[in-house]
């Protein structure tokens, strides 16, 4: 049987895989950028993920995709969209979520989920790049800066303006006009965030705010994004660790369930939970749950069965 | 018997060029076409007066001379309709009739009339509201109105024993394609959306004698050789869009996704097939009857009916469907729709029903960004598929 599932979000200006256990633990993650019709960068993130999980793609029970380039994957056994891979990906990244604020290189989505990561109601940018990452690399450009600065420099900002258009293309016009104004790049900065923010906030108000928000996908790493978000929003953004990796993450958690569904349809036993705790006891010749007191982690360990036992009881303690 | 391909290569045919068909048949009998605008004229009055009567229909072609007689927040159909009269698309109609359904339409026709001074326009007043006790005596006036003119137009009486014939004649074409939605509910024939529209909206341009041949030969090859859907598609239900087609495209997209299409309530799907014209008694009185008759039949968001919900309506032809998500097609600037779009929303969230809401533009599709909506929506009803339902709403995923 195979133990690890991988997922693959092919987005718009980056590449993310993840490779999960039988028991949905993140096992290896990688991130590569790309230009807009390259699919090196995502064979980079597959071939790094593999690497620093010492595994093959033919170790991989499942491999399922998701973002714009979803389907122009060979090795990809299924593929779902963005929108059903981040509500999933989420809610394992921050169980209490039950709104899921996503803002990706070409689109930004809101998503109702339930505990279980399935999307509930959604609302996605219609049309244009108003209110993605897409908009903030246009206007980055305009203004001579890196992408990666905007967010810091955005949150010096001291004065509120105002950009009221949210095509791109006319807040690039309007940004110059502010700048020709004299007004300082942080209050320019400022208010292109506020107006991502009030985009935003229009998407939340489509789907309803239902609970704790989670934000994903790489706007969620610019503090200015976020800042001006929980301001609109007038709730906290929850930020996982690494946000930027929810879709691949929920792709490679729905290829599990699938893998799991048909090992169980074609009677396979999924021991997954003893074959790991295993696999862990005997690595470190230790107990399940041991964090340096082997004796109390053995009195709160679940019960075991089988293999594990006989496994365990032949274990030397290591003190 | 034709085969199937060439059956639809004529449908296909005469959808993508409307006035070219007509332009030909014209060529061909010497006689009158008779345009009108969609939903309610009863052609059956301009074919009993020796006419094609044909349904003008939204054009592929960008607005170009259009834009100089009508607003740009005007619907798709409307403008496309004065951009084809502007460019003197409509010439080879001989008359244009419409009964008034929204405000967007009143404007349409007149800027028809200034771009077209030499054709006959004819505009009958239709009774909105459904549920009065003198509603149906007031459309039977209407229609009688509209009779006059005609008569007056072609300068000779529309005879009762000829209007009957064409009410019979139009009947046998409804019931014929509703015999093929009701094989596609079933799954005795295998009939993509795009398929079924050519059958429809080819019916409101072609000579009915001719499209009700070819449409029988459809009913009776539909068993053969039918391919086993598959078996993880979503069956779904197509809502909205009035006075035009869906784009064709858009239509493969949904059903590429994953999903198959097995009922509507589509102007250019069953809401124009749904009822039958009684043929006993006074043509007129029938007609009248008809007016009334359809809109119980099929709700139309441009007519006040208190005793009928459209969005009733549409949960139940669901149910009897199995359709297991509803999509609504709505045309951006569509007024009724747009008013009346909230009651079906909040309806099926309180159904429990799942929706998506696709807003549609005559010039513009952005189709891959819609593919991702549509793939999501059905995502969301597989995955929901067999999962005990949460306590949480589905619903709008707008
Ligand atoms: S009902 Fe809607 S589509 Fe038809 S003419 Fe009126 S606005 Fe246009």
């Amino acid at each position: 049987m195979k133990k690890h599932v991988m997922g693959i979000d092919f987005g718009s200006t980056t590449a993310k895989a993840v490779i999960v256990d039988m028991r949905g633990r993140i096992i290896a993650w990688s991130v590569s950028h790309m230009g807009a019709v390259s699919d090196a960068a995502v064979h980079e993130a597959v071939a790094d993920v593999l690497t620093q999980a010492s595994l093959k793609q033919e170790d991989m029970g499942r491999c399922v995709s998701t973002g714009y380039g979803r389907r122009m994957l060979d090795i990809a056994d299924k593929n779902f969209t963005e929108i059903t891979c981040h509500a999933r990906g989420a809610v394992a990244m921050v169980p209490e979520a039950r709104l899921v604020i996503d803002i990706g290189g070409q689109d930004s989505k809101t998503i109702a989920v339930d505990a279980n990561g399935l999307v509930a109601q959604f609302a996605m940018n219609d049309r244009c790049a108003a209110g993605t990452g897409k908009f903030l690399e246009v206007l980055a450009r305009a203004m001579e800066i890196e992408l990666e600065e905007m967010g810091d420099i955005a949150m010096k900002a001291q004065e509120e303006l105002k950009i009221s258009s949210m095509c791109a293309t006319f807040a690039e016009t309007e940004v110059i006009s502010l700048r020709a104004e004299g007004h300082s790049k942080e209050n320019v900065l400022g208010a292109v965030h506020q107006s991502i923010a009030t985009r935003t906030l229009g998407l939340v108000n489509r789907v309803g705010k239902k609970g704790p928000a989670v934000m994903t996908g790489g706007v969620a790493r610019n503090k200015a994004a976020v800042h001006y978000i929980e301001k609109v929003l007038g709730i906290p953004l929850i930020l996982p660790e690494t946000p930027q990796i929810a879709g691949a993450l929920g792709a490679a958690l729905i290829g599990l369930d699938d893998y799991k569904a048909e090992l169980a349809e074609s009677g396979q036993t999924i021991e997954e939970d003893y074959e790991v705790d295993a696999q862990m006891a005997f690595d470190k010749a230790c107990v399940t749950g041991c964090k340096g007191d082997p004796a109390e982690a053995e009195k709160n360990a679940p019960a075991v069965t089988g293999k594990l036992k006989s496994m365990m009881s032949n274990l030397q303690k290591h003190f | 018997m034709t085969p199937r391909s060439e059956i639809f290569e004529v449908l296909a045919k005469v959808c993508a060029d409307p006035m070219g068909y007509a332009r030909a048949w014209k060529t061909r009998t010497g006689r009158r076409v008779i345009g009108s605008f969609p939903m309610n004229f009863p052609s059956e009055m301009a074919h009993a007066a020796g006419a094609l009567p044909l349904i003008i229909q939204e054009a592929e072609d960008p607005i170009t001379a259009g834009h100089g007689l009508l607003f740009p927040f005007y619907c798709g159909f409307t403008r496309s309709a004065v951009d084809q009269a502007a460019k003197g698309d409509l010439a080879v109609l001989d008359a244009i009739m419409f009964g008034d359904h929204c405000v967007q339409l009143l404007g349409a026709a007149d800027a028809v009339r200034v771009a077209l001074p030499d054709t006959r326009v004819i505009f009958f007043q239709l009774i909105s509201s459904m549920c009065d006790p003198w509603t149906l005596g007031r459309s039977k006036e209407s229609f009688e109105k509209l009779r006059f003119e005609l008569e007056d137009f072609i300068g000779e009486p529309v005879r009762d024993d000829a209007m009957r014939a064409s009410i019979a004649l139009f009947n046998r074409g409804r019931q014929a394609m509703r015999e093929l939605y009701r094989m596609r509910v079933e799954g005795r024939v295998a009939l993509t959306a795009r398929e079924m529209q050519y059958v429809v909206k080819s019916s409101m341009v072609m000579d009915r004698a001719e499209h009700l041949e070819l449409v029988e030969a459809l009913v009776a090859s539909a068993s053969e050789n039918l391919p086993q859907p598959e078996k993880r598609a979503v069956r779904l239900h197509l809502s909205g869009h009035f006075c035009q087609a869906p784009k064709p495209e858009l239509l493969d997209m949904i059903e590429g996704c994953g999903a198959i299409v097995v009922g509507d309530d589509l102007y250019h799907g069953y809401r124009y097939i749904s009822t039958d014209v009684g043929e006993e008694g006074n043509p007129m009185d029938s007609l009248a009857r008809w007016y009334l008759d359809r809109n119980t039949g099929v709700p139309c968001p441009t007519r006040v009916q208190n005793d009928v919900d459209w969005d009733a309506f549409l949960l139940d032809a669901m149910r009897k469907e199995s359709a297991e998500g509803m999509i609504v097609l709505m045309a951006k600037f569509c007024e009724p729709h747009m008013y009346y779009y909230p009651e079906v929303k909040e309806a099926f969230e309180k159904a429990g029903m799942p929706h998506l809401l696709i807003e549609t533009e005559h010039e513009s599709m952005a189709l891959e960004h819609m593919r991702t909506r549509v793939e999501s929506f059905l995502e969301l009803i597989k995955r929901r598929r067999g999962v005990a339902r949460a306590n949480t709403p589905e619903g709008e995923v707008a």
